[in-house]
């Protein structure tokens, strides 16, 4: 009963961290339509940006993170105006293969860059824990999850109440309104994958406290960003709360009964499950 | 429609088109003649090159082969009927372990190992067809991308499949035979998509592609004609990794349900021009052709070279080589200007 | 007059550059999700080289050959590192094959060495399917992964008290179930009770599932057999998660460099295996010993050598050994000289059994004090084993 409780809490944890890995990808593919496959890549900046932040200036991870975030921001826009802005009205494919392309050339730039050699964000406290009814809780993943949360929530207040949130909604319901209501779709799309990137940004910093980096990490991330997306769904940002949480805990329960190795089949066969049985929901935006 | 074959070789097929052009042209007819020869004499010079080439040749020629086999095979699916199938790289996987059980697990010959990777991987396609095939768009990517992660650990964990250690296949010293082989099943893929482009079958698929909803209406039996698109895409994809087992004489589960191999089938057929007869297999061309000429000159950065030549060809030919060797004739410069201008933003 | 004397001078020196050299042709991973230790290779391959070309290189016959190697990036793709031995062979005409790293590449490229009949010698795989196929032309500086945990174990029955209960973890890649399937039979053997036996996916980065059930399973020992970043989350992970058995084992990252930098003070009292320290009284024939070789090695890359580097020198010297007892640069002959290796060397006595394989005792090393200690070595203690672990907070 301890190790199931002590499992789920870890799952929990676990998910909320998830949630803000999706958050950026489920924001970028429902207002610009963009399946971001290198969502992972900028993960992994965000990782890096924070680990040098941390290591060169002695910044306090968690105080690097509006910088990193800043960062990945202005990288985004950056990949936005210059290189998917060409595209963004070609074929499906054209994008998916575009977004593969620059997780390919940001994966070898941070090779060079950085070399391949493993790098930890590990501040003195980093492992420390405190229990809670005999349950040991990790600081540094409630502090991540905490962080996600916040993170999550906020957006989702941004994206209800305020002019520019409202601006991005009205482009991703429609972009020929949005332009009647006056808003630019060029800069709203730029803004739009330059907050998905700071927010993959944040995510990978926090990734960096509890795992280690280096430039291949970035696939599998997207692959996971993808089943919370569509678990979630992208109407709405506290959507992915609920994927990263279910997966979290699907994993979870998964290692511990039937054995880690299952935990891929168990979390992708969520995603096709919910992609199976609810497939006119999940459809609507596409077609 | 017998008799009434249009351009089909290297021109993405529109339904309009097909339709309101009943008579054949003169022209058009000699010019297919004439693309028919000269294919007709690349594939006997292909077929004669293990005896004037070198075996450096031999061997990138295998490769080359099965790739363009794969994008022909995923052309059928993600081109012609305009599903985005990530899931293409676990038929490969089926197929070379259908040749791989076969021949480790049961001492049989290699040819029935091919037989059973066939039917593993045709079956496996139209379980699973019913079921994603109701997917669309970036919903069907990314079922068919689950897919693949899920084959890859279900493998890992079977007894008979060698678990996650793969299995060691006899060494067969004949690089030749490979190579042959290869070309046979492209000529054969290729053959195919070009009986596909010029049949009611064939026409059925573009009409999904082009309004799914349309071709229902007009009577075409979707998720019939969709799952048959899969389980062809799915018999040539598990034959290459029949072949490739046997060629590699080691495969474990990482590396034949590899996801990044089932990008780059994609990629060539995009690249070459998705939806026409000989664009995948240019496309997996010019595309091998580089990536091997930077992984042996430049090495390291190989890898990023090809993520530029991937953004580059996107922005600049979104329709592949087929459309730009059809429309960039006069002025190459405007053309490519025109792609960047229609679809920016 | 002294015009002529330096025309002569440079076809002379002409003529000797001329004189043949002795190419070796790789293929290892520079770029791609294991470069990490695939560089090492790169690095050992070249430092011995040059080493041996400034003593004058290889002698075949009576004839002074330099050595040469032409090294390609396989970006961490097997199917590629194929295409680039085949490569090398008929391209590049290289005269012998020095190998990749890791396992799954190894049985992968050691058929082109196969199929074309010339000799690989590698360092970089261990798995016992790689001796298994009956092949001629593969040689492995690396010993048995079945045994990596062989010494480990050994030690631990000579502890007092002696621990009881073990978990076994291991990735699900060819490797680590070699050494898992190996370490099951040590383990019965020794009567050590397997209390946890799970294999996890290659890139696992949670690992709070397991810990948790070896918190409660209460095991006294866990051996670890995996790829350097899960070993990473596994030790960041147990100290968050406050799990702290009271010994700890792992296959990988224990020797390197990189491992220690990583992780700092929690790196202290992971324990691990290498079958090569940088010890003096290792003696070679080019570098001198084995500490001096260290020296020079870390004075060039900025970093120290571990077994993957010793075992990449070994490879080549290997080679250069056996080329001068052929006298020849025939790849058959070459190989039967191969087969008959036995002479020391820095990484330790160079000699392959029928299989091809070298067999070395694995050293059991810790890490105290942010340094690496030889612990268990020649089935006796050499150091201390820090046992049981201290409590996290004071490591």
């Amino acid at each position: 009963m301890e190790l199931l409780a002590q499992v789920l809490v870890g799952g929990v944890l676990l998910g909320g961290l998830y949630a803000l890995m999706a958050l950026g990808l489920a924001l970028v593919w429902g207002v610009l339509n963009i399946v971001n496959l290198s969502h992972g890549a900028l993960i992994m900046l965000g990782a890096y940006a924070t680990y040098y932040l941390f290591t060169g200036t002695g910044l306090d991870p968690f105080a690097a993170l509006p910088i990193t975030a800043i960062v990945l921001f202005v990288i985004g826009w950056l990949i936005q105006r210059g290189i998917l802005n060409l595209v963004i009205r070609g074929p499906m494919f054209n994008t998916l293969l575009i977004t593969f392309g620059i997780e390919v050339i940001l994966t070898y730039l941070a090779q060079l860059l950085f070399s391949a050699d493993f790098r930890a964000i590990n501040p003195p406290y980093a492992g420390n824990n405190f229990r809670v009814l005999g349950i040991t809780i990790p600081l540094m993943q409630v502090l991540a999850f905490a962080i996600a949360i916040g993170l999550t929530v906020a957006m989702w207040l941004f994206l209800l109440h305020t002019r520019v949130g409202r601006g991005i909604r009205a482009a991703s319901q429609n972009l020929v309104a949005a332009r009647l209501y006056g808003v630019n779709p060029r800069s709203i799309y730029a803004l739009t994958f330059g907050i998905g990137s700071a927010l993959a940004g944040v995510a990978g910093g926090l990734y960096g406290t509890v795992s280690q980096i280096n430039p291949y990490i970035g696939g599998p991330l997207t692959a996971k960003s993808f089943a919370i997306a569509i678990i979630g769904g992208l109407e709405n940002p506290l959507g992915v709360i609920v994927g990263g949480l279910v997966l979290g805990i699907v994993e979870s329960l998964t290692a511990l009964y039937a054995g880690s190795t299952y935990r891929d089949v168990a979390s992708f066969g969520v995603l096709i499950l919910v992609l199976i049985l609810r497939p006119t929901g999940l459809l609507g935006r596409t077609t | 429609m017998p008799g009434k074959e249009g351009l089909t070789l290297f021109f993405p097929e529109k339904m309009a088109e097909r339709v309101l052009t009943p008579v054949e042209t003169r022209a058009g007819s000699a010019k297919r003649t004439i693309v028919f020869v000269i294919v007709l004499i690349v594939v006997a010079a292909l077929a004669a090159l293990p005896w004037y080439g070198n075996s450096v040749l031999v061997q990138f020629g295998i490769s080359v082969l099965l790739l363009a086999t794969l994008a022909q095979g995923w052309n059928i699916i993600g081109g012609y009927t305009g599903y985005a199938s990530f899931g293409n790289s676990v038929f490969y996987g089926l197929g070379a372990y259908g040749v791989a059980i076969a021949m480790v697990q049961f001492k049989l010959p290699f040819w029935i190992g091919m037989i059973a990777g066939l039917v593993l991987a045709v079956v496996f396609a139209a379980a699973l067809g019913a079921a994603v095939l109701r997917l669309r768009g970036h919903y069907f990517a990314i079922a068919t991308l689950a897919l693949a992660f899920i084959m890859t650990a279900i493998v890992s964990n079977v007894e008979i499949a060698g678990s996650n250690i793969g299995l060691v296949l006899p060494l067969l010293k004949s690089d030749v035979l490979f190579y042959e082989l290869a070309l046979g099943l492209l000529v054969l893929a290729t053959m195919t998509v070009w009986w596909l482009a010029n049949s009611r079958f064939g026409l059925g698929l573009i009409s999904i592609r082009e309004n799914e909803e349309g071709a229902a209406v007009m009577g075409v039996n979707t998720t019939l004609y969709k799952t048959l698109a899969f389980m062809l895409s799915a018999a040539f994809t598990g034959l290459a990794g029949g072949i490739y087992a046997y060629y590699i004489t080691f495969i474990d589960p990482v590396g034949v349900f590899d996801v990044g191999l089932n990008v780059k089938m994609i990629i060539m057929a995009v690249f070459g021009g998705p939806g026409t007869v000989l664009g995948p297999v240019v496309g997996a061309l010019i595309l091998s052709t580089i990536s091997e000429v930077l992984a042996t000159k430049v090495t390291s950065i190989a890898s990023m070279f090809f993520g530029i030549v991937i953004v580059i060809a996107v922005v600049f030919m979104p329709r592949g080589i087929a459309d730009v060797l059809r429309r960039a004739g006069r002025s190459p410069l405007r053309y490519f200007v025109d792609n960047v201008r229609t679809h920016r933003l | 007059m002294p015009r002529f004397l330096v025309f002569v001078a440079a076809l002379a020196f002409s003529a000797a550059a001329l004189a043949q050299d002795v190419t070796f042709g790789a293929s290892v991973q520079l770029t791609g999700p294991v470069a990490n230790t695939g560089r090492y290779y790169k690095d050992a391959y070249e430092f011995a080289i040059d080493k041996i070309n400034a003593a004058g290189g290889v002698k075949v016959g009576s004839q002074q050959h330099k050595i040469a190697l032409k090294l390609l990036d396989n970006q961490s793709d097997v199917n590629l590192s194929v295409r680039q031995y085949t490569q090398l062979l008929t391209q590049e005409k290289v005269n012998f094959l020095l190998g990749p790293f890791a396992s799954n590449f190894v049985l992968a490229d050691s058929s082109i060495a196969e199929k074309a009949s010339v000799p690989m010698v590698q360092g970089g795989g261990a798995s016992d399917e790689i001796y298994a196929r009956g092949y001629k032309y593969i040689f492995g500086t690396l010993p048995a992964a079945s045994d990596y945990f062989g010494s480990t174990i050994e030690a631990l029955g000579k502890l007092n008290p002696a621990p009881k209960t073990v978990a076994l973890l291991y990735a699900d890649d060819s490797f680590d179930v070699s050494v898992a399937k190996g370490t099951r039979d040590l383990l019965k053997k020794a009567k050590l009770q397997l209390a946890l036996d799970e294999k996890y996916s290659t890139n696992a980065s949670d690992f709070s599932v397991l810990l948790s059930r070896i918190k409660s399973s209460n095991v006294d020992a866990v051996l670890v057999a995996g790829h350097e970043t899960e070993v990473l989350n596994f030790i960041r992970q147990s100290k968050s998660l406050g799990v702290n058995p009271k010994f700890y084992s792992f296959t990988v990252g224990v020797p390197s460099a990189d491992f220690r930098h990583a992780l700092g003070k929690d790196a202290n009292g992971a324990s691990g295996m290498t079958a090569w320290l940088p010890s003096s009284t290792l003696k070679d024939k080019w570098f001198g010993d084995a500490e001096q070789f260290a020296k020079a090695y870390k004075a060039k890359f900025g970093y120290d050598p571990d077994y993957h580097a010793a075992a990449g020198v070994a490879a080549v010297e290997a080679f250069v050994n056996a080329i001068e007892a052929a006298g020849s640069l025939d790849p058959n002959k070459v190989r039967d000289a191969l087969a008959k290796s036995n002479f020391e060397s820095l990484y330790g006595k160079i000699a392959f059994n029928d299989k091809g394989q070298i067999s070395l005792p694995q050293i059991v090393i810790q890490i105290q004090n942010d340094q690496v200690v030889e612990v268990y070595s020649d089935n006796k203690f050499e150091h201390k084993l820090v046992y049981p672990l201290p409590p996290w907070g004071q490591r």
